[in-house]
């Protein structure tokens, strides 16, 4: 494989999230104009920020009259998860130079991970990253002339598909900036804002701790509703941390 | 909230999403992950979208507002049941604002 034949297959196989990532562009850009947010700073948050979920939660707090410092402390603990995708990555990207690593790393979106780690996972021909696992390190040697007759392109992969969603989220923030123009605002699309909340909410309610945390940061959002600046929001957030790891310890000790 | 404030918010959010992206990839690139940050990870969504909707849905100018004469909180509700069901995000969107628009036009 070439290095744009493996661009392209990572722009190929990163399309069809493509889907399910523009609906949530509009959205998030209708809900930022709803809030008072210039089409030209919605349309720059989606390239400094660049994490969906992240965006719409800045733009709801924004719109419930939110503090700045509330705000970067609910959005910065809600994109602590990237250290895991990072982390994960880590393996594959390890022996690329710094300027590859910083671009991926800007590219390391939920949506880009999902699709470039499955690339990676895959087992059929292509070599693995040069400090792969060390229990294949015994093959090393018999591998490494093989490696160097193919190298490791597969960081074009990951490029063409973090691109890919990258152009694409642009893209779908754009339109909805063009969009939101055309809708009445007794439409109330910001609702759909915490309906996509409730919507990922429940995907995510399967385990014991994670009901007893979110269960804890509902209530605590409740109980902390008369702090300044929705400060509350963070306090529930932690509370619900707490709540889920407690319930974790508990679930391991009753084992 | 000012256009400055609000560039430095969304430069600030975005510095930090940059460096846990470039976090172990490359500051920390021969380093694991301690095991308590990757126990913890999985409580941050569930505990961040439900205070969230909680917020969204029942407070109102600082003050908890249980207002259940609005279509808000039934469409909410109904948007649960399908989320669900469904497991889908788009019939959860979809049933919540045809809930909502239903309800506005029988209550107006």
């Amino acid at each position: 494989m070439s290095r744009s034949t493996e661009f392209l297959a990572g722009c190929r196989d990163e399309a069809p999230l493509l889907l399910g990532v523009a609906p949530f562009g509009m959205i998030y850009a209708i809900a930022a104009l709803a809030a008072g947010v210039p089409a030209w700073v919605a349309q720059l948050a989606s390239a400094l920020v660049f994490a969906g979920a992240a965006q719409l939660v800045i733009v709801q707090m924004l719109a419930a009259g939110a503090g700045a410092l509330p705000i970067a402390l609910t959005a910065g603990l809600l994109n602590v998860r990237h250290v895991l995708y990072s982390a994960s990555m880590a393996e594959y990207v390890r022996h690329l130079s710094r300027r590859w690593r910083l671009l991926l790393a800007y590219l390391l979106t939920d949506e880009a991970y999902a699709v470039a780690v499955l690339r990676y996972q895959r087992r059929d021909g292509a070599p693995t990253g040069a400090q792969a696992d060390p229990a294949r390190s015994d093959r090393a040697e018999s591998d490494s002339i093989a490696r160097e007759a193919a190298p490791d392109l597969r960081h074009w992969y990951f490029l063409g598909a973090g691109f890919t969603l990258w152009a694409g989220w642009q893209a779908s923030t754009a339109a909805g900036l063009l969009f939101a123009a055309t809708i009445p605002p007794s439409w109330e699309l910001d609702f759909a804002v915490p309906l996509t909340f409730i919507a990922l909410l429940t995907l995510l309610l399967r385990e014991r701790a994670g009901q007893a945390a979110a269960l804890a940061a509902a209530i605590g959002a409740l109980a902390f509703a008369a702090l300044p600046y929705k400060l509350g929001l963070v306090a529930a957030i932690l509370v619900g941390l707490l709540a889920g790891a407690w319930t974790v310890r508990r679930l391991e000790g009753a084992r | 909230m000012s256009t400055p404030t609000l560039l430095a918010l969304l430069a600030a959010v975005g510095a930090l999403t940059y460096l846990y992206r470039y976090l172990m990839i490359g500051v920390f690139a021969s380093h694991r992950l301690p095991p308590w940050l990757h126990a913890l990870c999985r409580h941050i969504a569930p505990a961040s979208f439900a205070a969230l909707t909680a917020s969204a849905l029942f407070v109102a100018g600082g003050e908890v507002t249980i207002a259940l004469d609005g279509p808000r909180p039934w469409a909410a509700l109904v948007a649960a049941a399908v989320a669900w069901r469904s497991r889908s995000v788009f019939a959860t969107i979809g049933a919540g604002m045809a809930t909502l628009y239903l309800l506005k036009i029988l209550f107006r």
